[in-house]
Parts: structure tokens; sequence; C-alpha cells
């Protein structure tokens, strides 16, 4: 049994110095922090920041919680980033956050209103001046024979005296100040949104402005009843409601666009276990995504373990220059490397067919099958490295008394790689084993890079591929043509992050086995 | 009873000589060539291409046909893409995320490997689930996440460094974290008890000892965590938005994805320049990462 | 408790410190606004406008920026973006209140841009006479000008005069005319292993077969896909393919057809104004032709314009007006953006302008069959599966059948949409 740790008995002040004004600067921070969000009106956040600075301060001051010391700093920027990003998904994937419901209620309504707004086609352009009366803006217009015209927005235009400028633009009314280009600005808004009756007829428009300086009449066909909630086209009489899913709609349940967010509950997991359009290939991408993402792993850790013991060797020469070399396909940018290789693959073009296989056509790319050799030859390039490097500082941990222990014991180089090393290895090895696994579950860059998920399957009705992993799947199918539905595909993370966990925590505990017991 | 070293004493030939050490080494260089020349192909293609005047990417299968530096003068020159704005930007941003990145995940990692606490196993475990997790969304949430931080604190908000570097340290305790916590384990714990019977709190073990043994494993962390954040475009194009505060894989990204963008050999040349730094930086590590500390602390 | 003797002194000391530290920092910061919305509560404030543009032309832009504010005292912030997720940037930030005002596009984002409430209204007013015809068409949507033109895309055939003395009258007389001129490619246009329906398009119309038919008003109709009647058009291309001529084939990329037509080994070269610079340096003779047509009916391209949208939400939507409708709508202007962009003007006295430049009238004439591109979202179902269902017939399919299985899927993704 270990010592339990205990917290030493003397505390010396240099340690002690440095932690109060470490934590002093955090609460300082997070003080100043705390008001601005106060002022905002950020409840939520501000109670979180609130509770996190509590119990920073109380791990740090107390005398036990000598774990939490160590593993805070880091937690803290796993949960902001990390855990934020996946609470984030899981918030959507309960929403309808998708096209067309990208805004708020008040905005979509704003944005038909806007919309809707149509330019009487005999509307003549009329140069404005916006002018003031008290605290009421309103237009001054000129037609076209030179009247002048005045209106505000509880009064309608009607004709008055004015004083005109060099161009025979009436500028200035008695009763009211004249607006300068700075001052419209100011109020941009305001004028932005004044519509002046053109008469006491409703059906004959308003008069707006859009730049300050060019007047229309403007008819707008939908009208908003805030006290009842609808909308009507007064050109149709069409009543509009609101549907509850998120947007307007009539009586047969035509929805008119732009909607708006909302929440809606488990209606994404459902509809994406049941989507039929991509239950078809589902099966086989999961299946070839299971393959690719083992594959993978083996390849790269059998090729990089193997690198490694080549150069486990004593005496021999160059080993740094070997090194150096293997490690640069990793030193490259991955995606640049995805790029080329997907160009030196062409059929036709390409370097391999081309140069290294004289001539060949080899349908690397178009191929269904060749097409999976192809990705995983590329993967393969791309992470022999990084399991070069994990499997070389794991052979370094390798205690040397015990290789010595086996040689002395009569057993041959293989045998001690088999029952000495290996285990060894695998033992520090099996989680980098495992979340290289996840990872390439996952990899959605270089399915997308190499082949684009390529080539299509043209028995499918969905855009797939053959070589499609599952979240490139997804992707395709939340992201189709102009249809970006990110509720649908946060659910289907979801649902493939517990799929992924699943297998992992089963290796895990597979792999527990080989760990020593602590 | 041993078998090296007890052949008894006579003269060998050149050729027994020869083909012993062809059967020790001489193998595994034939070996390493060919491994070589698979892990350079498509890098030659790309050197080829840089030093081709000017070349088309596809269209250059011919290696080396011409020779000449102007690709990396315009590049250089450009004033259109900053490539020396962005190198810096990705130095500055990679450096410092790796050596920050190290030390949170040591941290962690110690208390992982030498103390005893509830949840210690689901815990390290729940680390590296954590970063199983999709990330198709991320870019949406990561870009509402740092708006709403760059409101109350602007100097880590979007379009910062500092928030990117934050996203990057996000990540720090994952994988990383149980690679230190397998090599940390593998140092003995008397080390420890020795230290603790001679009066080190666990602070000054943990700088002390830990950290100097543990240089291979440290080393290779700090390699990989500058390798990903050095390329990584999918998060930087999303914090950073103005063009002088963007990094070398997202500017190189955009000069790919910019479908009229025809100055291939210019690109090619922005990817060697990329692959520098990592080479640099392996180069120094190096020593630490093949060193053989740990053996010799306990003899 | 927890807390010995000791603890308590060091909480005291932290907490004092950090009060200390607090009330410095927050004497020094003064509740900041942000720049990027005015406050309209301080008239003498500066009114920004935030204009997102694509890396290409922001240089441009920054310069006529900058002219506007010596004119009207409204500062322009130009934002360079990554033109391939501008515009899903744009539809997801539009809204947040940290979105641009201005943002530069395309007209075929409409749909979309529209459908998700980000764009408001521009009114051109009587300008509108100014533009070009297809540009003011394009910049309409549903009976609503939603989009400032600065200019119009669409594609032509590059010729190699070196190669080849006269302009092509027809797509055979063009293929003959490039086999006498003794090249490896007498005709040259990309596509890709996904196929490129963008480029093959004036080709399908020549065939009677657009995609979508237009209603009374001119627009799109999405209920009329007319796509269907490509039956000739999908023969005619399967003789182009591997089972014919191969004269277009999906293993040539851009890049590849690129470095064809600079090297000389293509004659003619179906592509669009952004190429032309580079042939140009490339010390080949170029002159701009129409497209040929394979039949007897003119081939009418894509006609892509590219123009400025203002976010519906934006709180300087009069600045954002009048810095469109009344600035980037003269002619200096649009012949600045020409100048960085390669495009044709929008607007007429600009283009007549720049199409004194023989290569610049080159596509302005191959222009004028060109039509817009379809902006409404049914389009982007027409996306998923054309290209694809092209390039298998290229590669031997059979090319009705093929074809036929195209317009059933565009159909049912319509529906099911």
């Amino acid at each position: 049994m270990t010592v339990r740790d205990k917290a030493p008995v003397t505390t010396r002040t240099g340690p002690l110095l440095f932690k109060i004004v470490m934590l002093a600067l955090v609460d300082a921070g997070a003080l100043f922090a705390m008001s601005i969000l106060v002022t905002k009106g950020s409840y939520v956040a501000f109670t979180i920041m609130l509770l996190a600075t509590v119990g920073i301060n109380a791990i740090y001051l107390s005398k036990r919680a000598l774990p939490a010391k160590y593993i805070t700093p880091g937690v803290i920027f796993l949960a902001v980033f990390q855990v934020f990003v996946i609470g984030y998904t899981v918030y959507i994937a309960f929403t309808n956050y998708s096209t067309g419901h990208i805004i708020s209620k008040g905005q979509a309504i704003e944005a038909l209103l806007s919309q809707s707004q149509s330019r009487l086609p005999d509307s003549a352009q009329y140069p404005v001046t916006v002018v003031r009366d008290g605290s009421d803006l309103g237009f001054l217009v000129t037609s076209a024979d030179g009247t002048a015209l005045v209106g505000f927005a509880d009064e309608p235009l009607h004709k008055v005296e004015a004083s005109y400028d060099g161009a025979g633009k009436a500028v200035a009314t008695s009763g009211t100040t004249t607006l300068s280009f700075g001052d419209i600005l100011a109020v941009q808004q305001d004028v932005f949104d004044l519509a002046i009756p053109v008469s006491d007829s409703a059906a004959d428009g308003t008069l707006r402005t859009q730049d300050g300086r060019s007047a229309f009449i403007y008819v707008s066909d939908l009208h908003y009843d805030a006290a009842t909630d609808t909308l009507t086209n007064t050109a149709t009489g069409v009543v509009y409601t609101d549907g509850g899913r998120g947007s307007f709609v009539d009586s047969d349940g035509n929805e008119i666009l732009p909607g708006w967010q909302v929440a809606v509950g488990w209606h994404n997991f459902t509809s994406a276990l049941s989507e039929t359009s991509i239950l078809g290939p589902l099966l086989r991408v999961i299946v070839w995504t299971l393959v690719f993402a083992t594959l993978s792993v083996v390849l790269t850790f059998g090729l990089g373990l193997g690198i490694s013991l080549l150069f486990d060797q004593r005496g021999m020469r160059g080993r740094t220059l070997y090194r150096i070399i293997m490690v640069l396909p990793y030193a490259f940018p991955a995606f640049l490397g995805a790029l080329i290789w997907a160009g030196m693959l062409s059929k036709s073009f390409g370097f391999i067919n081309q140069v290294l296989l004289g001539g060949a056509a080899v349908p690397w790319l178009t191929d269904p099958t060749m097409a999976k050799v192809a990705v995983l030859l590329v993967n393969l390039w791309l992470g022999f490295p990084y399991m070069f490097l994990v499997t070389t500082g794991a052979l370094q941990a390798v205690p040397e008394e015990a290789v010595e222990a086996a040689r002395m014991d009569g057993a041959r180089p293989w045998q001690v790689m088999r029952y000495v090393k290996m285990p060894l290895v695998l033992v520090s090895t099996a989680p980098i084993l495992i979340s290289s696994f996840a990872f390439n579950f996952n990899n959605f860059n270089i399915i997308y890079l190499v082949t684009g998920g390529g080539p299509r399957d043209v028995s499918a009705s969905i855009p797939v591929g053959h070589t499609d992993i599952l979240i490139s799947l997804v992707y395709k199918v939340a992201f189709t043509g102009q249809q970006r539905d990110y509720g649908l595909a946060s659910a289907f993370s979801i649902l493939i992050f517990i799929l992924v966990a699943t297998i992992s925590i089963i290796s895990f505990r597979k792999t527990k086995t080989l760990e020593e017991i602590d | 009873m041993s078998t090296h070293d007890r052949r008894p004493q006579y003269q060998s030939t050149a050729l027994e000589r020869a083909s012993r050490a062809f059967r020790r080494t001489g193998w595994r260089h034939l070996v390493a060539w060919v491994l070589c020349a698979f892990a350079l192909l498509p890098l030659v293609y790309v050197l080829s291409a840089a030093l081709n005047p000017h070349g088309t990417l596809t269209g250059s299968n011919r290696l080396f046909r011409e020779v000449g530096l102007d690709s990396f003068h315009r590049l250089l020159n450009s004033d259109q893409y900053p490539f020396l704005t962005w190198f810096k930007n990705s130095l500055i941003i990679g450096l410092t995320t790796a050596v920050l990145s190290v030390f949170l995940g040591a941290l962690a990692a110690y208390a992982f490997s030498r103390m005893r606490f509830v949840g210690r196993r689901p815990g390290l475990l729940s680390l590296v689930l954590v970063q199983m997790f999709p990330q198709l969304l991320a870019v949406v949430a990561i870009f509402i996440l740092l708006t709403k931080i760059g409101e109350v604190i602007p100097a880590i908000g979007l379009n910062t460094q500092a928030g990117l570097i934050a996203v990057y340290l996000g990540a720090a305790l994952g994988v990383n974290t149980y690679l230190m916590y397998g090599f940390f384990n593998t140092v003995p714990k008397d080390i420890d008890e020795a230290a603790k019977i001679d009066g080190a709190g666990h602070v000054r073990i943990f700088f002390t000892i830990i950290l100097r043994l543990a240089a291979p494993i440290l080393a290779v962390v700090s390699l990989l965590s500058f390798i990903a954040s050095f390329n990584d475009f999918v998060i930087a194009s999303v914090v950073l938005i103005d063009t002088d505060k963007q990094t070398l894989a997202v500017g190189l990204y955009r000069m790919v994805s910019n479908a009229n963008y025809g100055d291939w050999s210019a690109f090619a040349a922005g990817a060697v320049v990329a692959s520098l730094p990592v080479l640099v930086l392996f180069l120094f590590l190096q020593r630490y990462i093949v060193s053989g500390l740990t053996s010799g602390a306990v003899k | 408790m927890l807390m010995t003797k000791k603890s308590l002194v060091a909480t005291v000391a932290v907490a004092a410190s950090a009060m200390l530290l607090s009330a410095c920092s927050s004497s020094d910061d003064s509740p900041t606004t942000t720049s990027a919305a005015p406050t309209t509560d301080t008239p003498a404030a500066t009114t920004t406008l935030t204009v997102w543009v694509d890396a290409e032309r922001a240089d441009a832009l920054a310069a006529v920026a900058s002219d506007y504010e010596a004119a009207t005292g409204i500062k322009v912030d130009i934002v360079s973006r990554d033109n391939a997720t501008m515009k899903d940037d744009f539809m997801q930030q539009a809204g947040t209140g940290s979105g641009p005002d201005v943002v530069m596009g395309a007209h075929d984002w409409l749909g979309e841009l529209t459908t998700n409430g980000v764009v408001a209204p521009v009114e051109l007013g009587d300008s509108a006479a100014n533009y070009l015809q297809v540009a003011v068409d394009a910049a309409n949507y549903e009976g609503t000008v939603y989009m400032l033109p600065y200019g119009v895309e669409n594609l032509a055939v590059l010729r190699n005069a070196d190669l080849v003395a006269e302009p092509a009258t027809s797509f055979d007389d063009m293929i003959a005319k490039g086999n006498a001129a003794g090249v490896e490619y007498p005709f040259i246009v990309q596509q890709g292993a996904d196929g490129d329906p963008y480029h093959l398009y004036p080709f399908q119309t020549a065939f009677g077969a657009p995609v979508f038919g237009r209603d009374e008003s001119g627009a799109y109709d999405p209920s009329q896909l007319e796509l269907g009647n490509g039956a000739q058009f999908a023969t005619w291309l399967a003789s182009q393919g591997v089972n014919g001529t191969n004269i277009i084939s999906t293993e040539i990329t851009g890049d590849i057809a690129t470095d064809k037509f600079l090297t000389g080994q293509a004659a003619f070269w179906l592509t669009g104004p952004w190429n032309v610079k580079a042939a140009v340096d490339a010390g080949i003779n170029v002159v701009v032709d129409r497209i040929p047509s394979p039949t007897g009916d003119p081939a009418q391209p894509f006609a892509g314009v590219k123009g400025f949208f203002v976010n519906q939400y934006s709180q300087n939507k009069v600045a954002a007006n009048d810095f469109l409708v009344n600035y980037l709508g003269t002619a200096d202007v649009q012949k600045a953006l020409y100048a960085s962009g390669g495009v044709l003007p929008a607007l007429k006295a600009a283009a007549d302008e720049i199409a004194s430049d023989p290569l610049v009238k080159g596509f302005k004439d191959a222009g004028e069959d060109a039509v817009p591109m379809p902006a409404i979202p049914e389009m982007g179902q027409v996306w998923q599966f054309w290209g694809v269902a092209e390039a298998q017939i290229l590669n031997g399919a059979d090319p009705v059948a093929t074809w036929e299985k195209l317009t059933q899927d565009v159909q049912t993704a319509i529906s099911g949409s």
C-alpha cells in the first residue's frame, strides 16, 4: 500500500506567495468578467463563473484535494472548450436549427414584412429630404413637376411651400428642421423603418426611403397582427398562424419561409433513425467505417512499430537521418498531403500510374474497391509517423533489466520481442490505439480530400459514395444541396458518438486485463 | 548458459564480417530505404513542383524538369498572401500551444499516476472519450463561444490568437495525457519515496524528478501538440478572421480552395516551407525522444 | 473545518489582493463599445459599415472605401473572408448582431438567403436601367431586387490563335479545326470525376433542355423541370465520351485543362474569364469566341452575376444602401472592381468602356445568349445528381436510361424536400 498523500507539514513562503499571487490574478479576472456579465444581464453565465471561481478557490486554498490541484487547470480548458461544444451539439439536436429556421421569431417576422414590400411599378423616384418636427421624423419629397410634399408617420402626404436647392430639390419647409446626411445616419434605423402614408387610404401604399436620398411608394401584401400573432396576406386574404414548428402556416399546412428556430424535442432523433433514404446504404457504410477505422489502426500501428523495432538496434548508423525522414509525412500539413496524393493517384495523369507503374491505368479513385485501397494507403502514409513516434517512446520505456533478464534466461531475440517487449508496448499504447480507432472512425477530412466519399454509389437515392464513412454520410444527408439541417446532423453526431464510445469502452475493459493493478 | 560473445576468438574473413554485419544491420538499411522512398514520394513531388518556376501541380510528372527559386520569390513577395506573417503567427501559436499543452497534460498525468482518488479510472477514461465526439458542429459552437467570451474579455475572444490557443488547450487533456500517464507509471515510485524522505514536497518531486525523467515522452507530446496546432486549419479559420492574423495552414488552405488560383508552384513552395518548423523541432527534440534516461535513474 | 489557521490567513490575503486588483483593473476599463455597431445616442459617433469581400477583391475595395469615407464620412471596414465559407458564415452570423452590414456574393445565393430571411431588399430605383439586363434579372428574386450587381460572368471559348486562325462555326467545325492544327487536344473542357455540368450547360441548352422552365415573369419555375428533355443531349454526350471521340473526359480536371492550354497542347478551351490572365501570361495568343453549338440552336451558357447584399439585421441599412446604390453603382467603382477580378462590369456604361479590350468583348458577346443560373432552392437538388449522371454517361453508361434516372432522382428529391 502506498502512503496516502498528505500535505507537507511546513509550507514554505515561496510557493505560498506564488499560489496567492496566481489565485489573486484569477479571482481578479473572474470578478471583472462577472461584473461585465451582470451589466449584460447574462445571469446564467454569471452564476457559472461564480460557482467556478468559488470552486477553484476552495480547491487551492484547502489542505486536501491535492489531485484536484493538479487536474484543475487542464479541466478548466477542457470544460470550456470541449465540453461546451458537446453541450452545444446536444442542445442543437433538440431544435429545428436548419435552413429556413436560423433566426428568431421576431427577426423572421421582420424579414417577412420586409420581403413583402414591393415598390409600386409606376412609382416615381422622389428625391427626399428627411425633416423633423419636434420628435417626429418625416419626409419632404419633390414630385416630378416640382411641387413639394411633406408627410409624417401619422400625417399623410400633403403639399407645402418649401425652399429648393440648385437642383430643384425641396430642402426645407417651415415648422421643421432639416436633417443633414450625418444626422440621418445617427438615427438611420428610424429613418429606414419610417413609412409615410401616401393618402388616407392604406391601399395607396406608403412612402419609404432606403438610402436617405430617394424615396419610393411601396405596398406591402403582408400584414402582421401582434395581438393575434397572425400574418395576413392582404392580396389573397390568406391568414397564417404560428404552426408551432417554427414557421407561419396557412390552414392547409403550407408554411412560408423564413421561419425561426424552435425546440422540437426528439423529432431529430426519430427522423434520424427512420430516415428511409439512408437505411439502404447505411449498413454498407457502417461496415466500411468499422473496417476503415480498424485497418487504419492496424496498418499504421504495424508499420510504425515495425519501423521502431527496425531502428531499435544499437550500432545502426544513420538512425537519426532515417528517423527524420520517417517523421516528414507527419510534418507536412495533412490536408496538403491528402491533396497531393489525390493528384498523384489520378488514373490518366497521375504520377503513380504514369511514372511508377509505367503507364498503367489503374483506376485508383474511380473504382469502388481501388478507392478503398487508395484511402487506406493515404491514411497509412499520413498516420504511420505518429505510431512510429509513440511506439519509439513506448519502447524506450521498456526497462532494460527486463530485456537483459530474458536474454540471460536464454531467450532468442524474437522471443524477447514477443514475451517481454510487445506486452509492455501494448499496455502503454492500448489507449492510443483505441483513440486512434475513434479518430479514424470520424476521419471526415481524409475521405473528403482524397475521394470526396466517391466513387458515387449510383444505385442509392442519396448522393452517397463507396468510400463514405458514417460521418461523411451524415454530412451529405444533413447538408444536401442548399438544405442545411444542423439539428438532424447533431442528432446523428450524438448517435455516432454513442456507437463509438460503446466500442471504445468495451475495448478499454478488455485491455484492462493487460494493465498492472495499481 | 549464455550464448553471445563466448565464441572462440579467431580471425573472421572480410566476407564473414560483411555477412554478419548484413545480417545484423544491413538488411535493416535496405528495408529503411524502401520505407524512406514510400515516405518521401509525395514530398519529392511537391519539392519538384516548388522548384519548377512555372508548372502546374498535376502537370509536372517529370520531376525536376526545371529548377529555380522563382516560386519561392513569388510566394514571399505576394501582396495578396502575406506568407511571412502567417508563418510567424503559426510559429507563435504552435509553440505556445505545445508548451502549455504539455504542461497542463503533465500536471494531470502526474496526479493520475501518483495519486489515488475516487474517480481516477473513470476520469482517465472520460478524458479519452470526450475527444471522440464528432466535431461536425464544433465550428459553429466555437464561433458562438468565442463571440460570447469576446464580449466579456475581448483579449481572448474571436479573432485573437490568445483565443485560438485557448481553444487548442481545450484538447490538452486527452490522449496525450494518457501517453504521459503511461510513461510516468514506468518511473518507479521508489524514487518518489526516496525524495519524500529527503523532505521534498509533491511540487518539488514533480518539477525536479518526474519532469526530468519523463523528458522523452514530454518531447513526443510537445512535438505532437505542435504539429496538431500548426497544421490545423478548421478551427483556426473560424477563430482568426483578419488576414494578417491568420495562420499558415489557413492561408495555404485558402490558396488551394480558391478555384481561380493558378500559381501552383508558389503554393507548393508554401507547402515546403510549412513543413520546415516541424522538421526543425523534431531535430531539436529527437535526442530527448530516444534517450534512455529512465534506465539510468534506477541504477 | 478543513482550513487551518494558516490557510485562513492565505484566504484573506488572496481575497484582499483580488479586490485590489479588480478595483484597479475596472477603473482603467471604462465600458467599451466596439466600433462595429454605432451608438445612436451619440450623434458625433461615426457610422461604420462592415463589408465582407472575398480575398481577391479586398484590395480594390479598400481603395474604393477610403474614397467613400472622404465623400460621406461613413467609415467602411473591409473584411476579407474565405470565399468557400462566406455564404454559410454570413447566414449563421447575420442575425446574431455581429454579422456584417454588407456581404459580397453571387446571385444564385438568393434562394437560400431569402429562405433564411437574412437579406434585405435593395432599391435600385431609376438606376436599374443602367445595368445590363441579365444583371438586373439575376438580382431579382420573386419580384424583389436584393442585390447590387457588379459583375457578370459567363463561359466562352478561348482559342489559341496561333494554332487556329479562324473562329469555329459549330462544334464539329471546332473539332475539325482543332485536329487540323495537329494538337493532342482539339478541344478541352474541365470535368472531373463527378462531372462538371456547369461547363457543359451551353451544349445542353443547345439541345433544348434547360434545367427549369420559366413562368410569365421570367423567373425559374421549380414545378417545370425541363431537364427531362435532355435525351438527345445525353446521346450526343455519350458520343463525346469514352465510347466515342473521348473529347470530353472525366479525367481532365481544371488543373490539367489549364496546363494543356497553357503549354499549347489544346486549341480550344471552354472556360471563364478567370483563366484569361494566366493564358495571356503564358504567352498564348488568346482570342475569345462565342461557344460553338453542336446543333442549329445557340449554345446558352449560365451567367453568374456577382453583387452585394445588405444584411436584413444591419443597424446601418441607410448607410449600406447609400454605399451600394449610390456609390458602388457608379462607373468608376465598377471599373475598379473589374480591374481586380476580371469580371465584366454589370453597369452598362462601365461594361461598354471595358469592352474595348477585345478579350473582354469576346466574353461579353458570348454572354449575350447567357441565362442566369437558377437561384431557387430546388436547384440544390439538381446539383446533387446532375454531374455524376453526366460523368457516368461520359464513361460509357447508357445515355438515355441514365438521363431518365437523373430526372427521376431530381424530381423525387424536389418533391420530397
